[in-house]
């Protein structure tokens, strides 16, 4: 395949830091995004442990109140609009090229202006500090007319509206970018059933920005719009209409920030297990419809309003559990009869997939009306959102970056550090967030900037702020082995798991057009490993001929 | 027969009872299934590893039951969402309450005895119920979207500016805490009622207290 | 190229029944056109690369590509359209100074990448007669 590269105008030399800005390689660019995203990462988290250390005990005066509400908002725009789902796209604009064999991005400048659209939005967000009267404070939901000029006023929250609509506008461009590179760049012989996992999973998350993104856009322009003398979101019907269009978006969102962390651990369970995912057709199939259905599940978020058919969307919701099943049964499947070795990798897809489970189950409880009129506004909720978020896909996150390392920066993450991580990680999380089913069944809503003295809660939110405190220590020797791994490189290969998927078939990191040598051949998913067993099968052909001759 | 007054208590509970178990058997089943198969094909060696990767009619049949599963469940919710939301607002009420939410305080208004009550930022006068007996809330809001909240009941419901929603609710005796359960800006953590239920005649003699007295 | 646009649409399909359930059982304007909205956001995405390629609905692997294809390795025109579209909207909130240069720099963006594009062609066109890039 003959590829023209073409000059700018003007022949720059630029290197190093500059270059990363202005770099359409699709590496570059997703490095850029993956930095930039982990650094929100850290400041949403020491929102959080700001949050945790005021909730710590009963009527703290740590922040005042409006702080607080600043906090949890900012916590959650952060860790939603500039980590979580722009990592999910990151990993995407690295590894889908690598994966299908194709030399770069397809639509690579847009994929760029999207890049830094997104960063002003991440940027502008967080200026809101600095606003008199603080940052954007109505939730990173920001119902109306709660976020009204007459309710919300300031330029704070301006700063978040604006922030919000860059960030998912650059989010959708660069989203858009990929998918087009699944549907155009693909080798030849890479036909859609030979995709990999974490591809068809890539795909299924951009197609949900590219459809969900945009009435989020709209949403938030006419919030803009309303905050600055416009009346459009007025009375019941505009109240409704908000949520409706947000939760339009906001549903999908979180399965963007989902699809692509379970196809990091579904890869790495598959190179760890030494066998190819199970059940890749039943899969593709039931992420295409999992995807589809969480475009139509959105106003289980309003089932206290009143305002929607409950039971049209408690429908919906329910039969998410089939397609979720489908996905379990294939990591079981694929476990089922391989040779496992116990990586850090693979135990952070272990630990994602058992870990999600209680975010699911929880989220299939809370898709029942009746069940979430209590769980609705309370800890339940944050509880239930966080084991999917945190404790799963956070969890499979680190299992991507345990497994691509090698390949991203060509030396090996230290395991030791990463099962320390790990074990930091699982006490942290699962002490933080386990208590709160019980707290908000027991009558804690959410978003209190502090709660009074009752049987129980000190207590509770106490050990939950300890969590939150250990989850800060595992993140903090993950930050060390990253430092302690480029320095003191231990050098990985090519291919040091023994991969499936073409990206293992080049060097660590990958030359700038991704493949020197010509790509090995295709004729399935797993590739290399179809290489590797078809070298077996004939060693041992050679040696029964050797034996018996 | 007269049908059983609607508790979203007992709907919840109901509901809990099942959903729960179902839930914590789940998850038991999957962990420990992967936990044992992790333990046994630990270091097993890698040219033993097997070949097949598919059986799209096993996975056709699990996708089928879980579809009964879910249908299932589907039909306790509905059933428990039909009594909560359409047969508990069809019941006689004994006795009705507008609800107005703002920031950051409730009014509880009676209008059948002419007076109201307040709770929240300004203090904390309870809203009395008589217990036994379908209490009407109609719940709407001055300004933003709260959220009327009684945790021992199990429920809760919007109160939206331009609205008026309509909610039924069935209390045992007792005292019970209540609080707005949606973001409605600065001290929204104060917006805090109790409710006490009392017995209806008691019930009745408060309120015509209250309404010959001074109105708060 | 080839199958490329088959998931988009049929993606966009499945979102299609499911929006139609939508309008059927839950009837209300906004959320239906929203559902709506990303139906035919999905399609057109599929449709335009219909359109630009045919084979892209049509069944089986990749064939060998053609023609060469561009990779850009830079693009000063991309990163400064992103900062100026920030810049902008910083601009509206913040400093209504910003807010024109922003629109500023993104006209001066638009004119470098309309650069960058021509040079780019003519890159190809000269990779195409054979005698190479410049």
């Amino acid at each position: 395949m003959s590829v023209a590269t073409a000059p700018t105008a003007q022949h720059t030399r630029i290197t190093g830091l500059l270059a990363a800005t202005v770099s359409t390689d699709h590496k570059r660019m997703g490095l850029t995004v993956g930095a930039c995203s982990l650094f929100f990462f850290l400041l949403g988290g020491v929102f959080a442990l700001l949050m945790r250390t005021q909730l710590a005990q009963p009527d703290m005066r740590l922040v005042s109140d409006n702080s607080y509400n600043q906090l949890f908002t900012m916590h959650g725009s952060t860790m939603i609009y500039l980590f979580v789902t722009p990592m999910a796209i990151a990993m995407a604009m690295y590894l889908i090229p690598l994966q299908i064999g194709a030399v770069g991005l397809s639509g690579a400048r847009l994929a760029l202006a999207g890049l830094w659209t997104w960063l002003c939005g991440g940027l502008v967000m967080q200026q809101g500090w600095f606003a008199s009267g603080g940052a954007g404070r109505d939730g990173w939901s920001s119902y109306a007319p709660l976020s009204n000029g007459t309710n919300t006023p300031g330029v704070g929250q301006d700063l978040w509206v604006i922030g919000v609509i860059l960030a998912a506008a650059g989010m959708t461009v660069m989203a858009a970018c990929v998918l087009a590179t699944v549907a155009r760049r693909r080798a030849p012989r890479m036909s859609l059933l030979r995709m990999p996992v974490f591809t068809w999973t890539g795909l299924v998350s951009v197609l949900m920005v590219v459809g969900a993104f945009p009435i989020l856009v709209l949403a938030l322009v006419l919030l803009y719009i309303d905050r600055h003398g416009g009346h459009i979101y007025t009375g019941f019907t505009g109240a409704i209409d908000y949520q409706d269009l947000f939760w339009f978006f906001g549903h999908p969102v979180v399965y963007v920030m989902f699809f692509p962390y379970l196809g990091a651990a579904a890869e790495a369970i598959a190179v760890c297990s030494h066998k190819r995912w199970f059940g890749y057709t039943a899969f593709v199939v039931s992420i295409m419809a999992f995807a589809a259905l969480s475009m139509s599940v959105w106003s289980h978020h309003m089932y206290v309003t009143g305002g929607v058919t409950n039971q049209y969307f408690a429908f919906t919701s329910t039969a998410l559990l089939v397609p979720a099943g489908i996905e379990y049964f294939d990591a079981v499947g694929t476990l089922v009869g391989g040779s496992i070795v116990l990586r850090t990798s693979m135990l952070f897809a272990l630990t994602f997939f058992i870990q999600f489970l209680i975010g699911g189950l929880s989220g299939i409880f809370v898709a029942s009306p009746v069940l979430d009129y209590q769980a609705y506004g309370t800890y339940i909720v944050v509880a239930h959102f966080h084991y999917t978020l945190f404790a799963g896909s956070i969890f499979g996150f680190f299992a991507g970056v345990y497994h691509w390392f090698p390949k991203i920066t060509g030396a090996f993450l230290r395991e030791s550090l990463g099962k320390l991580q790990l074990a930091l990680m699982v006490i942290g999380t699962n002490l933080t967030f386990f208590p709160m089913f019980f707290l908000g069944n027991d009558g804690m809503p959410r978003r209190i900037s502090r709660y009074p003295t009752h049987p129980g809660w000190g207590t509770l939110n106490l050990l939950e702020s300890i969590g939150a405190g250990i989850i800060a220590l595992g993140v903090l020797v993950f930050l060390i082995n990253i430092l302690v791994s480029l320095r003191r490189r231990v050098p990985a290969g090519d291919d040091p798991w023994l991969g499936h998927t073409l990206e293992w078939a080049t060097s660590s990191p990958p030359p700038p057009l991704n493949f020197e040598r010509p790509l090995p051949p295709i004729r399935s998913y797993a590739p290399l490993l179809d290489l590797r067993l078809e070298e077996l099968d004939r060693a041992r052909e050679r040696r029964e001929v050797t034996s018996s001759g | 027969m007269v049908p059983a007054l609607v508790s979203t208590r007992s709907e919840y509970d109901h509901l809990f009872s099942i959903y729960v178990p179902i839930a914590v058997g789940v998850f038991l089943l999957i962990a420990i299934v992967v936990v044992v198969t992790v333990v046994v094909f630990r270091r097993r060696p890698v040219e033993g590893a097997a070949r097949w990767h598919e059986n799209n009619l096993l996975e056709g049949s699990y996708a089928l039951l879980l579809a009964c599963v879910a249908a299932f469940l589907l039909y306790l919710t509905f059933t428990a969402e039909h009594r909560v939301d359409t047969v508990a607002n069809r019941e006689r009420a004994a006795v009705t309450v507008d609800v107005t939410a703002s920031k950051w305080e409730w009014t509880f208004t009676y209008p059948a005895y002419g007076f109201a009550v307040h709770s929240g930022t300004v203090g904390r006068q309870p809203l009395v119920v008589p217990a036994g007996e379908p209490v009407r809330f109609n719940l709407t809001s001055a300004d933003v979207i709260h959220s009327f909240w009684i945790p021992a009941l199990r429920y809760k419901h919007d109160a939206i500016p331009g609205s008026t929603q309509v909610a039924t609710l069935l209390f045992s005796g007792g005292v019970f805490a209540g609080q707005c359960a949606e973001f409605c800006g600065l001290r929204h953590a104060d917006m805090i009622f109790t409710v006490h239920a009392v017995r209806p005649a008691e019930f009745v003699a408060w309120a015509h207290r209250q309404g010959t007295g001074t109105t708060p | 190229m080839r199958g490329g646009a088959i998931p988009i649409l049929a993606w966009g399909t499945i979102l299609l029944v499911l929006c139609i359930g939508n309008w059927v059982w839950n009837d209300k304007p906004v959320s239906g056109a929203a559902a709506t909205a990303a139906v035919v956001i999905v399609y057109a995405f599929g449709v335009a690369l219909w359109v630009a390629r045919p084979e892209s609905v049509r069944r089986g692997p990749p064939d060998s590509p053609g023609e060469p294809e561009a990779v850009p390795q830079v693009s000063v025109a991309a990163a400064a359209i992103g900062l100026s579209v920030g810049c902008a909207l910083f601009g509206l909130v913040w400093s209504e100074f910003l807010l024109y240069f922003g629109v500023g720099t993104l006209v001066a963006s638009l004119g470098r990448l309309a650069i960058e594009l021509r040079s780019e062609r003519a890159s190809r066109r000269r990779a195409l007669r054979g005698t190479g890039p410049r």
